[in-house]
């Protein structure tokens, strides 16, 4: 596909805007999916294959860090694009990081870690720094020292707000120079993820208050005929 | 030599008109295929959208006075001067013809997430207009100094 050809697939795309300033995705699954159908094969299978990496609702549940690990670098092997094997080693750095901390908080130490439990170049300084509050990577990941003290904290949702944050803002920074080329339509894919993902809390939250509404009404009926 | 030199003089006649319509005519496409995407995604203001994407078919039409200014009587004093004009104008107006429909494809795609900048938008495209009517205009004042006027 020719570079000038990626300008009506972008065009057609609404803007994505501010991630938490939405409650839900600009544009549907079934939408996207539609204006993805002007991509090639060859790039919707690249694409397909990055989001089946990147996104955890494709992995099975059963799925071992070490299958993760070998899945990624089969894809880094695959990819000839320098910008799209920067970024999966970006986010799986990240996600490492983000396993490192919740592995920790869950009273895991570092003889507990196996080979291949993580990805990237992290995991030596990980392991060397795994009583330090941000692993020793704070000038590498400023936001660390943020998200274990949320975790400590039990803050789920500030975490989980801090983490899709700060993936957002890394995408923005690589999608700069990035305007009507396939970079800029796996960047915007990616930020819809994150969209669908904040929006989805959402609903999960409505559902809960539903049902505890839900349970306090039907108690009161159990009372009365109990 | 002189057919040589005769041959690069009709080549500077012709060649702002070509290279122009070379230019708008990729400047156009790749602005209108930005219109077309921007039209699947919104209800309205298609019109404006057509409309941006024909602003580098404009270089077409500049090349075209450059070619009648210059089509004169082909000698050997006046080709070699016919040439670089023509073709260096021709070379102008082609690459800001086809970075002006860039500049109009981002500029549709920003105006359809936010009509309020439209305006504003179309300011890099109407720089690039400008420094395509320098090359015109300063095309047409040195082949006033050319000789053999028809």
């Amino acid at each position: 596909m020719s570079r000038d050809a990626y300008i009506t697939l972008i065009t057609s795309l609404p803007y994505a805007g501010e991630l938490f300033a939405v409650s839900q995705t600009p544009i549907s699954r079934i939408q996207l999916e539609a204006r993805l159908s002007f991509l090639t094969p060859e790039d919707a299978t690249q694409l397909q294959a990055i989001e089946g990496l990147l996104w955890w609702s494709s992995h099975s549940h059963e799925a071992s860090d070490a299958e993760i690990a070998v899945k990624t670098k089969r894809l880094l092997g695959e990819l000839e694009n320098e910008w799209l094997r920067q970024l999966i080693r970006q986010r799986m750095e990240f996600r490492t990081l983000v396993a490192a901390l919740r592995r920790r908080r869950r009273g895991e130490s570092a003889a507990d870690l196996n080979a291949d439990w993580g990805f990237g170049r992290w995991l030596g300084v990980i392991h060397r720094n795994w009583s330090e509050p941000g692993f020793s990577l704070e000038r590498a990941f400023p936001w660390v020292l943020e998200a274990n003290r949320l975790l400590r904290e039990e803050d789920h949702l500030g975490l989980e707000r801090l983490l899709l944050g700060e993936q957002w803002r890394t995408l923005d920074q690589q999608g700069e120079g990035h305007y009507f080329d396939f970079e800029a339509v796996v960047a915007y894919v990616l930020k819809w993820g994150i969209m669908e993902r904040w929006s989805s809390y959402h609903g999960e939250g409505a559902v809960r208050r539903f049902e505890n509404v839900l349970d306090d009404a039907v108690g009161e009926y159990v009372q009365m005929f109990a | 030599m002189n057919e040589f030199v005769m041959a690069l003089g009709w080549v500077g006649i012709y060649g702002p008109m070509a290279l122009g319509a070379i230019g708008s005519v990729i400047g156009c496409a790749l602005a209108g295929q930005a219109a077309i995407g921007a039209m699947i995604e919104t209800e309205s203001g298609h019109g404006r959208y057509v409309g941006i994407s024909a602003m580098p078919s404009s270089q077409v039409i500049y090349g075209i006075v450059v070619m009648f200014t210059l089509n004169r009587a082909v000698t050997p004093e006046a080709a070699a001067g016919m040439f670089g004009i023509g073709l260096l104008c021709g070379l102008a107006l082609m690459f800001s013809a086809i970075y002006q429909g860039r500049s109009c494809a981002a500029a549709i795609n920003a105006a359809k997430a936010k009509p309020e900048i439209f305006g504003l938008s179309l300011a890099p495209a109407a720089i690039v207009e400008g420094f395509a009517v320098f090359a015109f205009v300063f095309a047409l004042v040195l082949s006033a100094d050319l000789p053999g006027v028809k």
